[in-house]
């Protein structure tokens, strides 16, 4: 009993820790440019699950513009964008437009835990890389990185690093991929 | 090869009033020195030619913290935690692409010894063998930024709590090499007193 609460004790105090540095640990402005490619590529296509084990076949998102975003709940700028992501994506409601947000090896209960502390709810999918498979195909080196998809399935802008995705500069390039 | 430009970043600082940031502009290069009011940390601030690098203290609790919790053995917790861990935060500040290696990184440690920067592709591989598949949270090591990218994760340093040593950085600007050192930059200790 006496180790249990031992155990406790220390695993509290080392969620304290983590939550005051984190909180220490100020962060950049975020910007808004995205980089186009140069010659587009093909999005590689995956099927996910998102937290209720309901799958997602990207293949069917073709015909859309898609932001797709790598992150998890422990990286900072990817909390700090996601209120703008979840902006942009009602911005666009019943449009041809949508947004995924593919977390990195973190189970559905602390995702679950994570959302309820952000002001803002994400009402996208947020589909589970629970073994980052889908992010090394993407070649994806650090969170936050998004990838701009146009209605053909293929890569058109990248950005690494957190962004604001409702900025009046991306949501013309979303709208302009939309007309295309 | 086109000749490394050398910027050397020197700093003083004191703390006036708690919190207290200090700017000292050598050659081209600004260094500022930050202490956290809240937390006693430090963070060291960079920007010239293009890149900006911000260091800040991490207590190793909060490295035992982030591993433990993502399914790291306590052995492996215990092995990152007692490095000198820094949060690191790198940008792309210029109108070009960037690039930067992490393995061309080199610390200089109080004896004068130089040694090189542990990249995140070391630790993997050594985490691979112990069977620890998590791969992120550490400064991606090999990596292009286009304009307004940025990264953020943990640098490791293998030296004791509270040591001081300089660190040398490279970075390219539209393929041209650079090169910038922190000077006196310090490991946080284990842990500190809350008043």
């Amino acid at each position: 009993m006496r180790k249990m609460i031992t155990l406790l004790s220390t695993a509290l105090l080392l969620q304290l820790a983590a939550l005051s540095v984190q909180a220490a640990w100020e962060q950049p402005e975020l910007g808004y440019q995205l980089t186009p490619l140069k010659t587009p590529i093909d999005a590689p296509t995956f099927k996910l699950n998102d937290m209720d084990e309901y799958e997602y076949d990207f293949s069917e998102y073709r015909g859309k513009v898609v932001l797709l975003n790598f992150w998890a709940t422990w990286c900072p700028p990817c909390k700090r964008e996601m209120p703008s992501m979840e902006r942009v994506y009602q911005n666009h409601q019943g449009e041809n437009f949508d947004v995924i947000a593919i977390n990195q090896m973190e189970d559905g209960d602390r995702i679950f835990a994570f959302t309820g502390t952000l002001d803002t709810q994400p009402t996208f999918n947020i589909l589970l890389d629970s073994n980052s498979a889908v992010s090394q195909t993407y070649d994806v080196r650090g969170l936050p990185t998004t990838y701009l998809i146009d209605k053909k399935g293929r890569i058109r802008y990248r950005a690494v690093g957190g962004r604001e995705f409702d900025h009046p500069e991306v949501e013309k390039i979303i709208e302009a991929l939309m007309k295309e | 090869m086109k000749p490394l430009k050398s910027l050397h970043r020197g700093f003083t600082y004191s703390f006036v009033a708690g919190l207290c940031l200090l700017h000292t502009p050598v050659h081209a290069a600004e260094v500022s020195v930050h202490k956290n009011e809240q937390s006693g940390l430090l963070t060291w601030t960079s920007e010239d030619d293009g890149f900006s690098i911000e260091l800040i203290q991490l207590l190793p609790d909060f490295v035992r913290a982030v591993y433990a919790k993502h399914g790291f053995t306590h052995e492996e917790v215990e092995r990152i935690a007692g490095y000198c861990v820094f949060g690191s935060i790198l940008k792309n500040t210029s109108e070009q692409q960037l690039t930067y290696k992490v393995r061309e990184w080199t610390y200089t440690d109080a004896q004068g010894k130089t040694l090189s920067v542990k990249t995140k592709s070391q630790w993997l591989a050594e985490w691979r063998k112990a069977g620890i598949t998590f791969s992120w949270t550490l400064l991606p090591d090999d990596v292009v930024f286009e304009v307004g990218d940025w990264q953020q994760g943990f640098t490791t340093i293998n030296l004791p709590r509270e040591s001081h040593f300089d660190l040398h950085y490279t970075w390219t600007l539209d393929g041209v090499p650079h090169r910038g050192t922190l000077k006196d930059l310090s490991c946080a200790p284990e842990t500190i007193e809350q008043p």
